[in-house]
This record gives C-alpha cells, sequence and structure tokens, in this order.
C-alpha cells in the first residue's frame, strides 16, 4: 500500500534530493518506526511524527490512507 | 577571591541616591553562584516581606551568572529579577545581547535597585564609576530613541543598556526591560517594576573581564563548541532559521502544539505563512549573534509596506512572538507579525503577555463580552492584524481599552467581569509560553508549579522524551531511563520534569544560553575552568534545587498557594477540532501530580510549602518563615 510522507527540516538530509513529500509503497502491518528505517532515516535522530492527525507511536500500523508528517521535536523558543 | 568574579555588587538605592558596593566571600558565590539564585536569594533574604511590587520596597536585580561575559559561545545571559506585579511572586527573566557581559567588564557580579526616584533618572555605570543621571527628557521616548539619545549625550558608543519603553513607564504589568534595543527580559512585567522606580535605563561601558582560573582551558572548550555545534542537536537549525522553522510549526500544528485562537481552536491552516523559514524568504536580512556565540540564532528582518515599515534595529520575531502574534489570534499576515515584534521592543512589551491578552480580548470580543463601545470603535476579532497593532500601541500608552489590558488578561479579566475570567489563560497570572499543555502534560505540570508561571523554558517538552534515540540522552544524563508518552502523567514523568525543571535552572544561574548545546558535563568543566572550584554536576543540581526552593518559599511568604499552581479549566476539556480533539488532561491526574512533585522536592506534599527538613538540607535554614 501507498503512503504519502511529509519529512520536515533537517529529517529531510535523509530523502534523496532533500524531498519535503514522498509516496511510499509499503507493506502491510508496516510501523511508523519501520516506515522510517524504510525512507532512510537515521531513528536515533530526535523525532516526532503526526499520523493521521495526531501526535504517532513508534508502534503505530499504517494504513491504506496514513498521512504522516515527520519533523523533529519542538522544545523551546 | 573566586578567579572570574568581580566580587562586587552594586547597590543603588533611588530614594536616598545612596549607591554602595558589597564584596561577598567566596562561599556566598558558591552556595548562590548567581543569576536565577541571585535574584531569589536578594528577594527572599532582604525584600520587605508583602511590599507592593510596584513600590520603592521592590528590588530589581539586574543578575549575572558567573559565566556572563567569558568568551565562551552562550555565555551571554544575564537574570533580571523582581516581585512580579503580575502574579505577586517572584519575576525572573532571561536576556541575551551584550549588557550582561558590559556590566561585568564594568566591574560589577549583580546591580540591586531599590528605592524609587523623584524624577526619571538613568544610571550610568563606567568601570567601577555609577552616576544617577537625569532622564526627564528621555520619559515617554522609545527604547530606540533612548539608545541613541543617551549615546548622543554621554559621547560613547557601543554604550550596553537595559532600558524600558513607554508601557514600562506607564506602569504596564506586562512591560519589559529591553536590552540593548532588541533583545528582552520579557516574562513577569520587570519593566512596570522599572518605571515604578522612575528608572529608565541602565546604560554601561566596561573595558575589563576578569579572568578565569584556567582561561587556556575556556578558549579551548570555546573553540570545541564552535567547531562541533552544527552537528549537535538543533543548533544547525538555530543557526540557519533561529526559533519558528516551519518543520517544528507545521509539526505542531499537525499533533496539537501551536496554540490556535487563545487555545481555543486546535487548527491553523496558514501556519505556512508565519514560520521562520516564511520570515527568510519575506523580510530577512541576517541573523544575529550574542557575545562569542556563532550559533547566532537571532532574526533581524526589514520591511515596508503601505501600511508601515520594520527598522531592522528592531530585530525580528522568534517562535513564541510568530505563534502570540500570528496563530493565537488566528492572523496570518506576517508583516504585521514583524511589525508588532517591533512596536514590542520599541514600546518595552512582553510578546507572550501582550498577544496573551490581546487574544484573550479578541476572544471577548467575539462572545460580546467587549463591545466596539469598550474597543473605542475597534473591530477586535481574531484574524484582524490592523486592530491588533493597534491595541498594542494602546496598551503601551494606556489609551483606552489598552489601559485595561495592561495589566495582562487575569487583571483584565477582572476588571471587565461577565464571565471574561473564562477566557484568561494564565497561571499565577502570567501568560504562558507557546506549547500546548494538553499534548505536553509533563510540560504543563511545569507550567503549574513553577515559581515564575507558565514559563516554557523552566521544563522540558514531553515530545522530546516518547521514544528511544539520541533525544533520550537529555533525560538519561539526570537518571530517567524509559521513554514515556507525552500525556503521561505517572510518578515516572513527575520525576522526569523535577529533574528537568531543576536542570533547566542550571544555565540560568550561570548565565548560560539554553540554545547553545553545551551538556551538563561539558557546563560543569567551564564553571571548574572559570572558578578553579572542584565543582561537579551533583553541586550544580543542587544549586538548582535552591534556587527553585528559594523561589517557592517567596512565594508562599507573598501569599501564593497551592491553589495558585492551576493551568486555566480550558485545559482539562479536548480541543473542539485538530490533533487534540479527543484529548485533554485530567484533572485528578495533575492534581495529584502536582503534590507528587511537592513530596519530591521536599516540599509538603498538600500545601508545597518548603519543609524545614529541605531548608536545613539546602543550607538555608535561614528561608523559614
Amino acid at each position: 500500500m501507498r503512503v504519502v510522507v511529509d519529512v520536515m527540516g533537517p529529517l529531510q538530509r535523509f530523502i534523496k534530493d532533500q524531498q519535503r513529500r514522498v509516496e511510499v509503497e509499503v507493506e502491510e502491518g508496516t510501523t511508523l518506526l519501520g516506515l522510517l528505517i524504510q525512507l532512510g532515516i537515521d531513528t536515533n535522530e530526535p523525532w516526532n511524527a503526526s499520523l493521521n492527525g495526531t501526535l504517532g507511536d513508534s508502534s503505530n500500523v499504517l494504513t491504506e490512507e496514513s498521512s504522516v508528517i515527520v519533523f523533529p521535536p519542538i522544545a523551546g523558543g | 577571591m573566586v578567579p572570574g568574579m568581580n566580587h562586587k555588587i552594586l547597590r543603588v538605592n533611588l530614594t536616598t541616591r545612596q549607591v554602595t558596593v558589597d564584596e561577598p566571600d567566596d562561599l556566598f558565590y558558591r552556595r548562590y553562584m548567581g543569576g536565577a539564585a541571585f535574584v531569589a536569594y536578594y528577594l527572599l533574604k532582604e525584600m520587605k516581606p508583602g511590599a507592593d511590587a510596584l513600590s520603592p520596597d521592590n528590588m530589581l536585580i539586574f543578575a549575572l551568572g558567573p559565566m556572563t561575559g567569558t568568551p565562551v559561545p552562550g555565555a551571554s545571559r544575564n537574570c533580571i529579577g523582581a516581585k512580579s506585579p503580575l502574579s505577586g511572586g517572584i519575576a525572573k527573566s532571561e536576556v541575551g545581547g551584550f549588557f550582561g557581559a558590559e556590566l561585568k567588564k564594568a566591574g560589577f557580579d549583580t546591580l540591586i535597585v531599590d528605592g524609587k526616584a523623584d524624577t526619571p533618572v538613568y544610571l550610568w555605570i563606567k568601570d567601577g564609576e555609577v552616576e544617577i543621571r537625569d532622564a526627564s527628557h528621555l520619559w515617554g521616548t522609545t527604547v530606540l530613541e533612548a539608545q541613541d539619545a543617551i549615546e548622543a549625550e554621554l559621547g560613547e558608543r557601543l554604550v550596553r543598556t537595559a532600558t524600558i519603553g513607554p508601557a514600562g513607564e506607564n506602569q504596564a504589568a506586562i512591560a519589559c526591560i529591553i536590552t540593548d534595543v532588541r533583545n528582552a527580559a520579557g516574562r513577569g512585567g520587570l519593566g512596570a517594576v522599572m518605571g515604578s522606580k522612575n528608572l529608565k535605563c541602565v546604560a554601561v561601558k566596561g573595558r575589563r573581564f576578569p579572568r578565569g582560573a584556567d582561561q587556556p582551558k575556556l578558549l579551548e572548550m570555546a573553540k570545541w563548541m564552535n567547531n562541533n555545534y552544527m552537528n549537535i542537536g538543533n543548533a544547525k537549525g538555530m543557526h540557519d532559521l533561529g526559533t519558528g522553522a516551519a518543520a517544528g510549526m507545521v509539526g505542531g500544528n499537525a499533533t496539537g502544539n501551536l496554540p490556535v485562537r487563545n487555545w481555543g481552536d486546535g487548527v491553523f491552516d496558514d501556519v505556512e505563512k508565519i514560520t521562520a523559514d516564511a520570515v527568510r524568504d519575506e523580510y530577512r536580512i541576517g541573523m544575529e549573534a550574542c557575545p562569542a556565540c556563532q550559533v547566532r540564532c537571532k532574526k533581524v528582518v526589514e520591511l515596508e509596506n503601505d501600511r508601515f515599515k520594520v527598522d531592522p534595529r528592531n530585530g525580528g520575531p522568534e517562535y513564541e512572538t510568530l505563534a502570540a502574534f500570528g496563530s493565537f489570534m488566528g492572523i496570518n499576515d506576517l508583516a504585521a507579525i514583524c511589525r508588532a515584534n517591533e512596536l514590542c521592543s520599541l514600546h518595552g512589551l512582553d510578546t507572550i503577555s501582550a498577544g496573551g491578552t490581546l487574544a484573550f480580548a479578541m476572544e471577548c470580543f467575539e462572545n460580546e463580552i467587549l463591545t466596539l463601545e469598550d474597543t473605542g470603535g475597534i473591530d477586535l476579532r481574531f484574524g484582524n492584524a490592523d486592530a491588533m497593532l493597534q491595541v498594542l500601541e494602546m496598551i503601551a500608552h494606556r489609551e483606552g481599552i489598552g489601559d485595561i489590558l495592561a495589566d495582562g488578561s487575569r487583571k483584565a479579566a477582572e476588571r471587565i467581569g461577565h464571565g471574561a475570567s473564562e477566557f484568561a489563560m494564565h497561571v499565577k497570572g502570567v501568560e504562558f509560553g507557546m506549547h500546548e499543555p494538553r499534548l505536553k502534560q509533563g510540560l504543563g505540570l511545569v507550567y503549574s508549579v513553577n515559581a515564575i508561571g507558565g514559563d516554557h523554558m523552566s521544563g522540558l517538552h514531553d515530545t522530546a522524551f516518547t521514544q528511544e534515540g539520541r533525544g533520550m540522552d537529555a533525560v538519561r544524563m539526570l537518571g530517567h531511563m524509559d521513554p514515556l508518552p507525552a500525556n503521561d502523567l505517572s510518578a515516572a514523568k513527575v520525576g522526569m520534569m523535577r529533574s528537568a525543571h531543576l536542570s533547566r535552572m542550571i544555565p540560568d544561574t550561570l548565565g548560560m544560553c539554553h540554545f547553545v548545546p553545551w551538556a551538563m558535563n561539558q557546563a560543569v568543566d567551564l564553571v571548574r575552568a572559570l572558578t578553579g572550584w572542584e565543582y561537579t554536576a551533583v553541586e550544580a543540581m543542587k544549586l538548582a534545587e535552591r534556587m527553585v526552593t528559594m523561589a517557592r518559599a517567596f512565594n508562599m511568604r507573598e501569599g501564593l498557594t497551592a491553589a495558585d499552581d492551576q493551568l486555566p479549566d480550558r485545559f482539562f476539556k479536548p480541543t473542539p477540532r485538530g490533533a487534540l480533539k479527543d484529548t485533554a488532561i485530567d484533572p485528578d491526574e495533575m492534581r495529584n501530580a502536582i503534590h507528587t512533585f511537592y513530596g519530591m522536592m521536599g516540599w509538603d506534599p498538600e500545601t508545597g510549602v518548603p519543609t524545614s527538613e529541605k531548608l536545613e538540607e539546602l543550607g538555608i535554614s535561614w528561608a523559614a518563615t
């Protein structure tokens, strides 16, 4: 199944041509963490994700309609 | 003598015009260090109990940290504090720029001002000499006008200043103190305290910095940070964009962190128009640094349109300002946000409290609690940028509706009545930072218990510690091993937030910036190199505990109670839409977490009053009331 992912900020450096929006084919049962690994994002980097409009957890399982935004946590300013 | 310190505390009583200098011993510095801990110490030890915040008895304290002014990236900060006219408790606010370093070079570690001048004055401090000068001709000027006038009459360039604008002169409780024209000691109403003393400005010039015990080590560490910061944490992002990057704001909008319409909504469709990326693309002409810092996180903007122009000397908006004058008011007009930021610099207003109070007024207007008659015909709806700019200036000058709003949302709600308090979003009378406590519930705990009210820099943010990765390093080094959900309020989370709150106070006592990514052990090494002490992280955390407990004891003495450790009711209900439409804080869980926090701090678990045993352990038994 295909999911649409927006990769934001410094995490874009892990994406080919540093694109913001990518569409990716994933297997059934793929988790948010699995998606990041598949995208080549270093999951040791601090990251948060919005999954279908709420804060996602790394163990959340993606579905056909999943919309994902991956971004660095905001923590002050 | 402790290397790196001047061993001189400058005191100026503006009533008697007496200038004196204290020379504390070595142990005083080791026990209280400087910065926020000095502020808490002097207020608790010396301020007349129950003094009105705007009376001559209040003490306005410009407290440097030991690191302030050293040639180390991030060592530019100083803390300004007093009793807050907003909360009635302690106000402390950290600020960058060059003022703190200059005061250190002028020969002093801290300046304490009390009393009240008969007529407006400013202080001129140069190389150990102090002069109280007439400022009658400066009263009514903006911060920028005052800067130019003072430099002209002193015949000096690069005079470093801490100044109030008309908002402070008019004792607006949301007024701040501006250093070097465009840096704000924003929180708690310090500008009003300065105005109540008829003190327009503290102007400083100095030439000599006290050498550290191991100056080569300091320089070696500074060089290391300059060579490596781009690869640590988010420092590269701060270098490129400053705060408010689209990555965080768009992500925040998608997960519920972005504040929208006075915390009353959950989605802001135009978020991409108000980010630091948009500022860079539209109006930014450069980035600026504090002394010795290569992170250079401060935006400088310039623009001119048919409505107004923005002078780059007045800086540029940080995240808090972008959000407060943007999504928080439903405004997508980036030029107007930059102008609002400039008005706050010129008039000396805290952008967070000004934004929070204006958003409160907008919600009152939309609910017909405020009417066109009240606003003088201004259509103060969410999204009206021109109205926002107009009322902002009225606040600074206490004109019309601005007179009511000048004292912040809590007091404004009390004066307006008719249920307006429902829309006043504050803790202890202080509007809080632009980070959503329904999402970051541990931060909501810190907002609640924090002595200065809801401050986003007083705790770490839960979303950084929800999963494995390098983000966990910041809490593992404090002894907390496991990731926790953002909405968790278990004892494990309370313990994590207690440690986080204390660790955040370490830079605030040292005069260090949170945005230069020194790890705690490195900060300890910097103190060792500067002072020659066998300093440790254990001692640093103990100092932070001493500081937080003194601040708590001060608040208790001044009449605050556990009932003041309370988020507004709005946060115990979900947002009407967006990421938090099914998420709210459970009031029982939060109340339980607050009492657990008290216990972990060694405060009475019910009342939150520091116990005599804890005061004794911290070596501050004198603080018992």
